[in-house]
């Protein structure tokens, strides 16, 4: 639905906006759903990776530490062409119908968040003093044990990963826009537009108020997981 | 087997035939790539006795106490706690034996968490997964005061007021009096004491030597690592002394200072062998 054309859904407000609240709430919704989800899975996904390769050497290591580093670079279109083909009907994950859905949304920003994550939490790990590692070993702690003290020792760095995946995905749009299609019901609400490709919308069609209040929208979110995490990571100093 | 046994060691070596060894390290050896450090060393820490270990920086006292705590596998030799060779053993109880050692490292190396989580963490660790879960929800709902076996190990170093404080706002002095306590706090059976006093001032020192004194009486056998001959001693009821890769005597303090027995030991005591 046409943002500038208010609709009357949704309660009724004391001042005028130039947007439909349903409108930018369902597409605040999808965006949060599935940067919140991608970043949920990298995170999952990432910090083990992290562990293992800031924790040990073997070979080809370091090589592997460079395509992960190198993964920080990739070109989030070609992602979204990629994840658009696998998904596709030619692709491996066709018969699961899942191309223009949030799904597949979910798909392309984890491949973008994975890296950033895994590579900054690699950092912090291999940051941690081997003395702290070691003195969590001779106190008698487990292998998990040790692994569960460095991670909280590397918390503000691993922190700072998940932020940074979160920044990825969450002001994406070219991959988005590509598996997603920047799509909304006829009711107006969105399916799998978000506020990124809202606004790259608002703004081409001339309608720079909504894209701007947009815009203040995305990144007071940004600030607002920022805060989140910060404070996250504050209470956990004192219970360590 | 007893340190007298050794070929390189000194021949006054005084044990109790009645106490069994709560750590014995037998002809042990380890090199870091292709250079040895520990050549065939053997020596044995009794329950209720401080073992002083001098030598000079760098000559492999951090390495036998890392080998004594489990942290590290010889190329050769064994090392046995409570008469169990912990290499031989599997896994899950050479873990059980790490978890009668304890060991404080030359810098403090507290956790960023609080001085009473520090200090229950070896305790923490020992517990079931489950317990542990229950601890963290009950810290989390409501704070919980720090437990009577914290306070206590803490006492011991006279800091139990500063429990509740950050860890990082402690001085260097204070934070190596909690990871003394921290050590101290899961009643191990062995303490190992890398060059706990190397980096902090004399008070700090005192307090760290009286709490070496009182877990030697409580039954601990204490292994301190120093390269400084008056802490040895000040402290030690017996002293070892590392030279080259292995120990040149072992003994009671007051006999090996005053007359030792080995040539290179009578000339790193009395200065003549620098290195």
């Amino acid at each position: 639905m046409p943002p500038g054309t208010l609709a009357t859904a949704g309660p009724p407000l004391l001042v005028s906006f130039p947007f439909d609240p349903v409108y930018v709430r369902s597409i605040i919704g999808v965006s949060l759903y599935v940067s919140v989800l991608a970043v949920v899975l990298s995170t999952a996904v990432s910090l083990p990776i992290a562990v293992a390769m800031g924790f040990s050497e073997f070979p080809g290591r370091r090589f592997l530490a460079a395509i992960i580093t190198t993964g920080m670079g990739f070109p989030s279109v070609v992602v979204g062409l990629v994840v658009l083909f696998a998904v596709s009907n030619q692709g491996p994950l066709g018969a699961f119908n899942l191309v223009f859905t949030r799904e597949a949304m979910i798909m392309s920003q984890f491949v973008l968040a994975t890296p950033p994550i895994t590579a900054i939490s690699m950092a912090a790990i291999s940051g941690v003093s081997p003395d702290i590692r070691d003195a969590a070993r001779v106190l008698g702690g487990t292998r998990v044990d040790v692994a569960l003290v460095t991670i909280k020792e590397a918390r503000y760095g691993i922190a700072t990963a998940i932020l940074a995946g979160f920044g990825r995905a969450i002001s994406e749009v070219g991959s988005v826009l590509i598996v997603g299609g920047n799509i909304t019901g006829p009711d107006g609400v969105s399916k799998t537009r978000t506020l990124t490709t809202a606004i790259q919308l608002e703004a081409r069609q001339g309608r720079y108020e909504t894209a701007m209040i947009l815009g203040a929208v995305l990144v007071l979110l940004v600030l607002l997981v920022n805060a989140i995490v910060v404070r996250i990571g504050d209470e956990g100093v004192m219970r360590g | 087997m007893s340190e007298g046994d050794l070929a390189t060691t000194g021949s006054r070596e005084q044990t109790n035939p009645g106490d069994q060894p709560i750590v014995e390290a037998a002809a042990v050896s380890v090199a870091f790539d292709g250079q040895a450090v520990l050549d065939g060393l053997s020596l044995a820490v009794e329950p209720g006795e401080i073992l002083a270990v001098i030598g000079p920086s760098g000559v492999g006292k951090t390495t036998l106490l890392r080998v004594l705590a489990l942290a590290i596998e010889p190329d050769e030799g064994t090392v046995a706690v409570g008469g169990v060779d912990a290499w031989a053993a599997d896994e899950s109880e050479r873990l059980a034996l790490r978890r009668r050692v304890g060991m404080v490292f030359q810098s403090a190396s507290l956790f960023d968490a609080s001085v009473a989580r520090n200090v229950e963490y070896g305790r923490r660790v020992r517990r079931t997964w489950r317990e542990r879960l229950d601890d963290e929800l009950r810290s989390i709902l409501r704070s919980t005061d720090p437990s009577s076996t914290v306070l206590e190990a803490l006492s011991v170093v006279g800091l139990a007021e500063k429990a509740d404080q950050p860890a990082r706002s402690l001085s260097g002095g204070e934070a190596q009096r909690v990871s003394f306590a921290r050590a101290l706090a899961y009643d191990p059976d062995v303490l190992l004491l890398d060059e706990p006093t190397s980096d902090i001032d004399p008070r700090n020192t005192a307090v760290i030597e009286d709490a070496m004194a009182e877990a030697r009486d409580r039954g601990i056998g204490v292994v301190v690592a120093t390269h400084d001959m008056h802490q040895a001693e000040r402290v030690g009821d017996r002293v070892a002394v590392l030279l080259g890769t292995g120990v040149t005597e072992i003994g009671p303090t007051a006999a090996v200072f005053a007359e030792p027995t080995d040539e290179r030991t009578r000339k790193f005591i009395s200065g003549e062998l620098v290195y």
